[in-house]
């Protein structure tokens, strides 16, 4: 009996795994392989058909693309953003570093659905605060259309992301600088090397393995990102913003297919199930190190 | 054991003190949308429905009118929903196609209830040989102009084509003298999908297109009238430069800020619009006129259609308890509920005869005006997939057409191409 007792207790957290995980996720699986309507129901299995509907539409090749500069330039930029912050922060400037380190963490805590709105009045072409500074600065003039237009949706939205993630790039970086043995600058003090050198040969260096975990999370938390996209632009105008996870609500919810939202649904399960290998992997890799 | 006496009878008294099952029946009803006047209104109404009814537990909920379609339609396929509910009129077909909506016409007391309405409006809840719903707001998509930009310029709001493109002309000015352009003479809504397309549509339907034959079997909002209509946009937009051009981000609050803050002179709006505009901006005037006609039109400015937009309250063809759900349908929606349309903006003109007849409806701002629209209005043709045509066909090729991406020949072709394929079953 005792050496049932751990797996009996574990039985109300496996069912409720089940439940919430496993029942919708081979649900979805079986909807993208049958035709699946709102209206009348799953009629039939449907093979790849679902899968071959959604690679043969452009729209889907549109999204991939703008999901993927999203995810993966906006990482980027955030990680760059982030990593200098760290920097600044770490200048131990008392407690003016604590009271900034708190407002740099700010964007971090809002709600991305918040923020979107935020943004998306922030960026408003007639009464926004950017078009009012970039009219006082002679940038731009009250009525540039930033939102609105098809040429600059995706970057707006994409600036609304990275100033959401750089708090979090911040605190990891500033982490791992706090970690580099303090040796390793004396060292390289007395050799001479100047503070850019120090830079690149050894804080750089001893932040690859934060760089590379940020790097992958960061990607997949972009890729999978719905709420930041659909608050400001409902991935217009023209579709131009459009991507992976709004797409899925367009199939599902809008068309109401559910067999090919549930198809699109399983191939970004699928790609972001490798990147999460990656990230365990590279986990795995640091700590071992 | 003391302990267990206690906790016995602590359960005991819990137990006991638990509200006795109720015999009443419980049903629920969804409101989407609406003024904050509107909510207070209605749950007032439901509160004296349950006096009157002491058998009959209403539950009311409140819910966003942006997501109704998705929250309805995921509610109704796993077969649960509201009892009753208010939506668009154009649901009818949908809805009722699926199987969704409970047909009125079959509660034996529906044809001296069908009485209260004025008929035309009546219709619009009608697919194939069924009612589905009473009648509530109706609207009538008219032309709203800012009556201090046009009062200014000394114009005074178009009835024709040539007349509309030219006040936005004419409207569409630097006014600050930095040398940019500060307002304009039109806002679209191109933010929203359905927006977009109800506010271009009255301009078909005022050239004399159809969207769709009578048999509805037939696309045919790409004919040369809808392609005229088109062009008058694009034109606008590509040319004369008079339409606001962040036009495809914006949703309600934009065109409300912008016609309030006077950045822009004219919208193509519903009997809302007032009540937003004097809310954002106390004082603050329009005038709302009928949709412009095509030039040589003008001898139809005052019949040639509008687009008519309903709200209808319905009965989920699943409830359990159709009676309880037909009596609180009426209740909500009686003669006597409907004079509150008449006697505050709700945004929306009445839709029973009573009301619209009373002596109060002679005060009530613009009222001729959309009863006159509404009396020639046509509603989007009832077919299943209608609004998801208006939706993602209708309106992304449109808005390529305005900024100049397609001619607007070539995108309305394309869409009729798409929408048919859609409703041939094709796509």
């Amino acid at each position: 009996m005792k050496k049932a007792t751990p797996y009996l207790l574990l039985i109300p957290a496996l069912l409720f795994t089940l439940l919430v995980l496993v029942y919708p996720l081979v649900q979805n699986l079986i909807n993208s392989f049958s035709d699946v309507s709102m209206i009348t129901g799953r009629s039939g299995w449907a093979g790849w058909r679902n899968f071959e509907l959604v690679f043969g539409d452009s729209l889907f090749w549109r999204s991939f693309r703008n999901t993927s500069v999203y995810a993966v330039a906006g990482t980027v930029l955030a990680l760059v953003i982030g990593l200098a912050f760290a920097l600044l922060l770490n200048l131990k400037l008392g407690k003016l570093s604590t009271v900034m380190s708190c407002l740099y963490t700010v964007p971090w805590v809002i709600s991305p659905v918040v923020a979107g709105f935020a943004w998306k009045w922030i960026l408003n072409d007639n009464f926004g605060i950017i078009n009012f500074w970039f009219a006082k600065l002679g940038i731009a003039t009250i009525g540039t259309t930033w939102l609105g237009d098809p040429t600059t949706a995706l970057f707006c939205v994409m600036i609304a992301r990275i100033w959401q993630f750089y708090p979090f790039a911040m605190v990891m970086f500033l982490a791992g600088i706090q970690s580099i043995p303090q040796e390793q600058y004396e060292a390289a003090a007395v050799d001479g090397a100047t503070m850019v050198r120090r830079f690149f040969h050894i804080t750089l260096p001893n932040l690859k393995a934060v760089t590379s975990v940020l790097l992958v999370l960061g990607v997949i938390w972009s890729f999978n990102d719905f709420n930041m996209v659909f608050v400001m632009t409902r991935g217009g105008p023209m579709n131009s913003s459009m991507v992976l996870p709004v797409l899925v609500r367009e199939f599902s919810f809008v068309h109401f297919d559910l067999g090919r939202g549930s198809a699109l649904s399983v191939m970004i399960f699928g790609l972001l199930t490798s990147l999460s290998f990656l990230y365990l992997k590279i986990l795995g890799k640091n700590e071992t190190a | 054991m003391k302990k267990i006496v206690l906790l016995s009878a602590l359960f005991t008294f819990l137990f006991l003190s638990c509200d006795k099952k109720s015999d009443a029946v419980e049903i629920h009803n969804w409101n989407f949308g609406g003024r904050p006047k509107l909510i207070e209104f209605l749950r007032n109404r439901v509160t004296s429905f349950e006096e009157k009814h002491p058998g009959i537990n209403v539950i009311q909920s409140d819910k966003s009118w942006n997501m109704i379609r998705e929250i309805l339609y995921a509610d109704f396929s796993a077969g649960a929903g509201p009892d009753v509910m208010n939506t668009h009129s154009n649901f009818a077909a949908e809805f009722g196609e699926a199987g969704f909506y409970y047909p009125i016409n079959k509660f034996p007391d529906f044809e001296q209830v069908k009485e209260w309405y004025i008929p035309h409006l009546f219709e619009s809840t009608r697919y194939k040989d069924n009612y589905y719903g009473l009648p509530s707001s109706a609207i009538a998509f008219v032309l709203c102009c800012n009556k201090e930009l046009f009062d200014r310029e000394g114009i005074k709001p178009p009835k024709t084509w040539s007349q509309f493109r030219e006040a936005a002309k004419r409207l569409t000015k630097d006014t600050n003298g930095d040398g940019q352009i500060d307002q304009y003479g039109l806002v679209l809504m191109g933010g929203d999908k359905g927006g977009f397309a109800y506010r271009t549509i009255p301009f078909f339907f005022k050239a004399g297109a159809d969207v769709m034959s009578e048999d509805l079997k037939t696309i045919k909002f790409n004919s040369p009238q809808g392609v005229a209509a088109l062009k008058l946009f694009a034109d606008m937009y590509q040319i004369d430069h008079s339409i606001t051009p962040g036009f495809l981000a914006y949703g309600h609050s934009e065109t409300n800020d912008l016609v309030s803050g006077d950045r822009a002179a004219m919208s193509i709006e519903g009997p809302w619009f007032r009540g937003m505009v004097s809310d954002k901006k106390p004082g603050k005037d329009i005038y709302v006129v009928a949709v412009p006609v095509p030039d040589d039109m003008i001898d139809q400015y005052e019949t040639a259609p509008t687009l008519q937009d309903m709200v209808m309250y319905s009965i989920n063809a699943r409830s359990k308890h159709l009676n309880e759900a037909w009596e609180l349908l009426k209740y909500l929606r009686n003669e006597e509920a409907d004079m509150f349309w008449i006697t505050q903006d709700l945004g929306a003109t009445a839709t029973t005869r009573k009301a619209l007849e009373s002596q109060e409806a002679k005060s009530v701002p613009d009222i001729q005006l959309y009863i006159n629209e509404l009396n020639h209005a046509r509603p989007w043709p009832p077919h299943p997939k209608m609004i998801a045509i208006a939706s993602n066909v209708f309106t992304p090729y449109c808005q390529k057409a305005i900024v100049g991406e397609l001619s607007p020949k070539a995108a309305l072709d394309q869409a009729a191409q798409e929408a048919q394929d859609i409703i041939s079953g094709k796509k």
